[in-house]
């Protein structure tokens, strides 16, 4: 019995030895491609990359959810030898992080012609795509017509007292939005407006997938989150309704995708038309026509009916190359001591 | 030659053996605790840590207190007699060992919507926890006494039914059982401090929460390193006592005893509490959160989906699972070995592996990421590919395999290894020939657990994975943030029927092997 077993466990050992000699990448017509984009959406596009190209696409996605360290910190522990050629990032702060670290590396495509340079690193480490926007998620059945909220700073409306909720702001798009209402607002209407929140019975969740769930169930009657979530519960026949905040004040925050070229990356030829792909009004607009719903930062690509052109809304002007530093004060600071103050 | 009787003198060799073998189990988290705790000067925790490790010993001390609850009696129920649907339960109870945790919570979260309870109801919040990671602690308990009321002789249980009846037999398994049952509770709720899941789904956050916080929006690796020695150090001066406790029951099995197990029977009272303790546990560990995560697959099976993601994840996710396995028991019957039955080394031993197992598993997975990306490419073969996978994994997960092996070595009577070194038998004729049998349920037990156990592992695996080759629950993970309910729901259900169809293979296999073992020799 013993002796079986020992044979056995040598037998999965070497199997297992091979099996990782057999999958180290190879440096020829494959591409390595981390992305914090839900790979309910990013996969899609990876495999018409393959059919156009022939090049193989490894993915490793990632989520925006609380429950995992993320891919950003591997990508931090892989920098001496990084395994990854790409980072598509579900957001420009992530991509400006990565910049920050020293971990990618300028590329400018050619593709990215006709995209607004607002939403890129000006040196070129990041070019953002296809966007998604902050809009408020409302129940139909809680919410009579007429009465939907306008602006961001209607959570804290006594109307929806203890009816309003927020993801985590320490995590994911949402950390990016708070920043941003610091940037926009200044420090002093921005800390009131989180107090305020509180104040008024708001409760923090896991992430925006929750708040889409739990405004959906009826279990809150009002959140923030992103527009790809709330088309999700759409789709789903959901009684759900999104309004795109201050339109007629500070705007609605567009959050664009980010490509980023990884500094020493495996296979960097590969990578940079991996890039290129991304770039390309046709990846745009199969973007918009997925259930992302995601917006083409580009003018003039048709889009179906549910998805909102860039040109039609009032976008909020933000830096986004600073709200990168200005979340990480934030993090260590006030958004840290307000999470763990106020988490339930 | 070298006697077998080495096994059972004091030697230098058995600490110098402990040590090795729990620098092998630190070794990929010691870069970072090196890197970003001993280069710190800095020796400050966060604000608010002090309060959150003060609610998270509370979910733990509940969780494992609810395990106890139901897990003693339903282990010990089903380990002494038989009762009606006792196979199935016990197999549906596992269930819960191989099911991440954050999917339960997911589900107890959307159940308690579908019943229409408020926000701050017993499905939520501290309740909605302890409920959550009480559905890891009780099958844990349940196996736990299952497996230590099956080593008390029969002679002991015939003698104990004679003198006293079933209530006798009852008290004297249950105190031979009930060092282990304690053990497997306090892992349980040991457990639930290194995971943030459900406590960031069901609204109660901990320490636990505050590590990802410290890993995942600050980036602050040295902080996230102090608080995670920090609730090492919390949990091993609460557990000491335990510890000390367990380790001396553990320690006890010194005389040579008849071996033979007493089997299961029927007794009157046992064929209506047992499938009422056993269905119980049940229903709150595993009927309730699949209850929540099927009811949208009911709306539309993504049977393609599903498919697609079994072919892709089906083989990474049973080859990490099985590694781990040989890993864990690997290193843990080597510790086992050497610490025996020195009660100092025993205490060290279990200390050692509460420390292991609090460290959370992104501290070994990003440990071993640092280590392959200062390595040559030549080594990634060995440090970057599933192999690494499997093996980060069952180093995390060797705790388990210890708990299990250390009972097991320590039920081993010294006077075989005394005896075969009289009869001048080498060391390694008596492993192969005596003490390799004795343990060889214990092994397959151990590999089997760690592998359940393993497959449910998000962090490592997302941390880890080659590009490429990912795992079913990161498959589940990856896709459950933003796809249809419907979607996940279908995933979520086939990854549990998938489980289920594990559990019934090994239930089958290890019953076919006791059917092996109970057939009379031929003449």
């Amino acid at each position: 019995m013993p002796f079986s077993f020992s044979i056995l466990a040598a037998v999965v050992l070497a199997g297992f030895f091979a099996a990782g000699c057999s999958s180290a990448p190879e440096s020829l017509g494959q591409v390595v491609v981390y992305s914090s984009v839900d790979e309910v959406f990013a996969r899609p596009i990876a495999q018409r990359f393959e059919k156009d190209t022939g090049i193989q696409v490894q993915l490793v996605p990632d989520t925006e959810e609380t429950k995992s360290t993320g891919l950003l910190n591997r990508l931090t522990a892989e920098r001496q030898r990084p395994q990854a050629d790409v980072f598509w990032s579900g957001d420009p702060v992530r991509a400006a992080i990565l910049k920050s670290k020293d971990i990618s590396t300028p590329y400018k495509s050619l593709e990215a012609k006709g995209l607004p340079t607002l939403y890129s690193d000006p040196e070129g480490h990041w070019t953002g795509f296809s966007a998604r926007a902050r809009v408020l998620i409302y129940n139909r059945d809680l919410v009579g017509e007429g009465q939907e909220p306008k602006s961001v700073m209607d959570l804290n409306d006594p109307r929806f007292k203890n009816k309003a909720c927020l993801a985590n702001p320490l995590f994911g798009t949402t950390s990016m939005h708070a920043a941003a209402l610091f940037q926009v607002l200044g420090e002093d209407r921005a800390r009131e407006f989180f107090e305020e929140f509180v104040a008024n019975g708001g409760t923090i969740v896991s992430s925006n997938g929750e708040v889409r769930r739990r405004v959906a169930a009826g279990d809150f009657t009002l959140g923030i989150t992103d527009t790809d979530d709330f088309n999700v519960a759409f789709q789903e026949g959901k009684p759900v309704g999104a309004v795109y905040p201050d339109e007629d004040g500070m705007g609605t925050l567009i959050i664009p995708n980010a490509a980023v070229l990884i500094e020493n990356g495996p296979n960097p030829d590969a990578g940079r038309r991996f890039i290129d792909y991304l770039l390309r009004p046709e990846t745009e607009r199969a973007l918009a026509e997925s259930e992302a719903a995601q917006m083409p930062l580009r003018s003039g690509i048709s889009v179906p009916g549910h998805v909102r052109p860039l040109e039609e809304m009032t976008p909020m002007q933000v830096d986004y190359g600073e709200l990168a530093d200005l979340l990480e004060q934030l993090s260590s600071g006030f958004l840290k001591d307000w999470v763990e103050t106020n988490s339930p | 030659m070298i006697s077998p009787a080495v096994l059972e003198r004091p030697g230098r060799w058995r600490v110098l053996g402990l040590a090795a073998g729990f620098a092998a189990v630190l070794s990929p988290a010691f870069p970072l605790l090196w890197e970003f705790v001993a280069a710190s000067d800095s020796v400050g925790l966060g604000s608010d840590f002090g309060r959150a490790l003060g609610r998270s010993m509370i979910i733990a001390a509940g969780a494992a207190a609810c395990a106890l609850a139901v897990g003693f009696p339903s282990g010990l129920l089903a380990g002494l007699y038989r009762f009606p649907v006792r196979r199935l339960l016990l197999a549906g109870l596992a269930l819960p060992l191989i099911i991440p945790s954050f999917l339960w919570a997911i589900g107890l979260s959307m159940l308690r919507i579908e019943l229409g309870l408020p926000r701050d109801s017993w499905l939520s919040g501290a309740p909605g926890c302890i409920l959550s990671f009480s559905a890891l602690g009780t099958p844990l308990v349940v196996f736990a006494v299952l497996l230590a009321v099956r080593s008390v002789p029969r002679s002991h249980i015939d003698a104990a039914r004679l003198a006293g009846g079933e209530p006798a037999v009852l008290h004297h398994a249950g105190r031979a059982a009930f060092p282990a049952a304690v053990s497997a509770c306090a892992l349980g709720g040991i457990l639930s401090l290194a995971d943030p899941g459900p406590g960031q789904i069901l609204g109660f956050s901990g320490a636990a929460t505050q590590i990802l916080v410290s890993f995942s929006a600050l980036y602050d690796f040295e902080l996230a390193a102090r608080q995670c020695l920090a609730v090492a150090g919390v949990v091993l001066t609460a557990a000491l006592p335990l510890v000390w406790f367990a380790a001396r029951k553990m320690a006890i099995g010194i005389l040579p005893r008849d071996v033979i197990p007493a089997q299961p029977r029927r007794w009157m009272h046992a064929q209506w509490a047992g499938p009422l303790l056993l269905g119980l546990a049940f229903l709150l560990n595993v009927l309730a959160p699949i209850a929540g995560l099927a009811q949208p697959a009911f709306d539309r099976l993504w049977l393609d989906r599903i498919l697609e993601t079994v072919a892709r994840t089906g083989g990474n996710t049973a080859a990490y699972g099985l590694l781990a396995g040989f890993v864990a028991t690997g290193i843990a019957a080597w510790l086992a070995i050497c610490a025996a039955r020195a009660p100092s080394l025993r205490v060290t031993l279990i200390a050692g592996l509460v420390l292991v197992f609090v460290l959370p598993p992104a501290f070994s997975a990003l440990g071993a990421a640092f280590t392959a990306s200062a390595a040559p490419a030549w080594l990634d073969p060995v440090l970057r590919s599933r192999f690494t996978v499997g093996v980060v994994l069952g180093l995390r997960l060797t705790p388990i395999a210890g708990v299990v092996l250390l009972r097991a070595v320590g039920g081993a009577s010294p006077f075989w290894a005394l005896a075969a070194a009289v009869h001048g038998v080498p060391l390694w004729t008596y492993l192969r020939k005596v003490l390799g049998p004795i343990l060889a349920g214990p092994i397959v037990v151990s590999i089997a657990l760690v592998a359940l156990l393993a497959t449910a592992d998000v962090t490592t695996v997302l941390l880890l994975q080659p590009p490429g080759q990912d795992s079913f629950p990161v498959a589940l993970f990856t896709v459950m943030a933003n796809a249809p309910e419907s979607m996940v729901a279908s995933l979520c259900l086939a990854y549990v029927l998938a489980a289920g169809m594990a559990i019934a293979a090994a239930a089958l296999a290890a019953a076919a092997a006791a059917r092996k073992k109970l057939r009379p020799a031929a003449c």
